[in-house]
């Protein structure tokens, strides 16, 4: 049970920090960002192709997540201008068909350019021992990660003044430009800041299972359930939905089956909605 | 500002405002509902875009301006709806009002002497103050930027006749500062309290201006305003 347990938080703190990222877009933009899980792939695949050239593992993930929040300012430059001149409802529906037409164009340019294409990073050594259960260094190094990027992120955003800021603008956008703060220059921050975080989800998810080129949409699916879970728009929030969806995820798998993970996901999200709209966290 | 329309979907709300606030001074816009006094306020501070005139404000022509660069430029705007940070203790409301620099501690204290309820409040969530506390906030809030000059819009908007006297009250208190005001105000004896001088605005134009002492005494601002026959 503990080793199940533990599988699961390893598996949540991925979810949290895969979460975080669409939560953030959404909480301050209004838009779901369906685009999200191939910025991931994308990060994935510039890693592999800067690792066979020769360079060291971790220049190659900086060069991945930096690679991923480049495509996501870029999309927050061009086709996102229309969506954000648009307000409410209108926002978040064209702002659904237009990540949806980014995500078929991503995903279909690597299936096409690259269709084997995937990222294994393989961390060496023994097993480390955590509360008598032996732990891959993969699934160590890939909850470090995640963790790190959390508190971080919980730092930014409730310390700094510019964090502060933005975390103003999702709470009343016209009183955050009152105050001398640029929305869209928030939001483009904002986007980029998603970008590289699902770029190091691909690093870290890496290490311990392969990520594919066709598991965008996957990726976009399990952060849409964290961000409902969680509550729109937070950092914590969504952690702690992970842990929880990771735990709940990996004790169905191990109890009932593997088949049935996904349903339970997509039904905690379901229960959330139904009990409690705003999520855990959320406003 | 000069010959000021602004407006929503084409359709001018306000036009042809001709308007003068010196430094120091308190100006109050007076009309009934709906007469444009929201409107014109929310192109002054770039919420709205002007369609025609110009606002020029210390030397700096703020007409195209965004409304975060007007917020830079030192004018600060308290809309009647308020708009803070809910979810936001009252503390980092009023330091972010300070944003992109830290709070000084002189307004701070300025803010507190001013609204000493403020100070009891500090780690409350704006969003469960009272009215009349979430008003004094949304003023303290624009005070924390040290701007040149804060613009009011209804500030006794929802409030109990007696809070918003004393609001009135803190305003008295906040121009002796030599803070320069722009107050837009319904409740026109409030107004005229305060003020030293006055416009007074009639569906989307200016119909008197003067002194508050020569407005107070206007028959036809008497007649419609004060209530008095």
């Amino acid at each position: 049970m503990t080793a199940v347990v533990l599988d699961g938080i390893v598996e949540g703190l991925g979810f949290g920090l895969l979460g975080v990222g669409l939560t953030l877009v959404y909480g301050l933009g209004g838009v779901l960002n369906l685009a999200y899980g191939e910025f991931a792939v994308l990060g994935a695949i510039v890693v592999t192709g800067v690792r066979d050239v020769g360079a060291p593992m971790p220049l190659a993930a900086a060069a991945g997540v930096a690679a991923a929040a480049a495509a996501a300012t870029v999309l927050d430059l061009t086709a996102m201008r229309p969506v954000y001149r648009q307000s409410g409802d209108h926002r978040l529906l064209l702002g659904l068909l237009v990540t949806l037409g980014v995500a078929f164009l991503i995903e279909g340019l690597l299936d096409w350019r690259d269709p084997l294409g995937a990222l294994i990073v393989i961390i060496g050594g023994k097993p480390i021992g955590i509360f008598g259960v032996p732990m891959g260094r993969g699934s160590v190094w890939g909850s470090v990660i995640a963790l790190a990027s959390g508190v971080a992120l919980v730092g930014f955003f409730g310390a700094t003044t510019f964090g502060r800021g933005i975390r103003s603008a999702m709470q009343d956008e016209v009183g955050a430009r009152l105050i001398g703060i640029s929305p869209s220059f928030a939001r483009t921050v904002v986007f980029a800041l998603s970008g590289a975080l699902a770029g190091l989800v691909a690093v870290s998810s890496s290490m311990t299972s392969p990520l594919t080129v066709t598991q965008g949409f996957d990726l976009t699916t399990f952060a849409l359930i964290v961000t409902v879970v969680g509550g729109l728009g937070s950092v914590t929030g969504a952690f702690l939905a992970g842990l929880l969806l990771g735990i709940v995820d990996t004790v169905c798998a191990y109890y009932i089956g593997q088949y049935i993970t996904e349903v339970v996901l997509l039904g905690a999200a379901g229960l959330t909605i139904l009990v409690r709209p705003r999520g855990l966290l959320g406003r | 500002m000069r010959g000021v329309a602004a407006g929503y979907l084409g359709e001018k709300v306000v036009e042809g405002i001709d308007l003068e606030v010196r430094a120091g001074e308190a100006v109050a816009i007076i009309g009934s509902n709906g007469a444009g006094k929201t409107t014109l306020f929310r192109a002054i501070a770039g919420l709205l875009p002007c369609a025609a005139g110009r606002v020029i404000f210390d030397e700096i022509d703020l007409t195209r301006l965004r409304a975060h660069r007007v917020a830079h430029a030192g004018v600060a705007y308290v809309p009647a709806e308020r708009h803070l940070f809910p979810a936001m203790t009252v503390k980092t409301n009023l330091v972010l009002g300070a944003y992109p620099h830290r709070p000084h501690p002189e307004t701070l204290e300025l803010v507190f002497k001013l609204f000493p309820r403020l100070k009891e409040r500090m780690r409350q969530r704006a969003g469960t103050l009272s009215g009349g506390e979430q008003q004094m906030l949304a003023v303290s809030r624009a005070l924390m930027a040290r701007p040149k000059l804060l613009m009011l819009d209804e500030p006794t908007s929802g409030l109990a006749p007696k809070i918003a006297k004393a609001a009135f009250g803190a305003l008295e208190r906040l121009k002796a500062t030599g803070v320069t005001l722009l107050i837009a105000e319904q409740q026109v004896p409030l107004a005229l309290s305060v003020a030293d001088r006055g416009y007074v605005l009639e569906n989307g134009r200016i119909r008197l201006e003067g002194t508050a002492k020569e407005l107070a005494h206007n028959p036809e601002v008497r007649r419609a305003y004060l209530g008095v026959a």
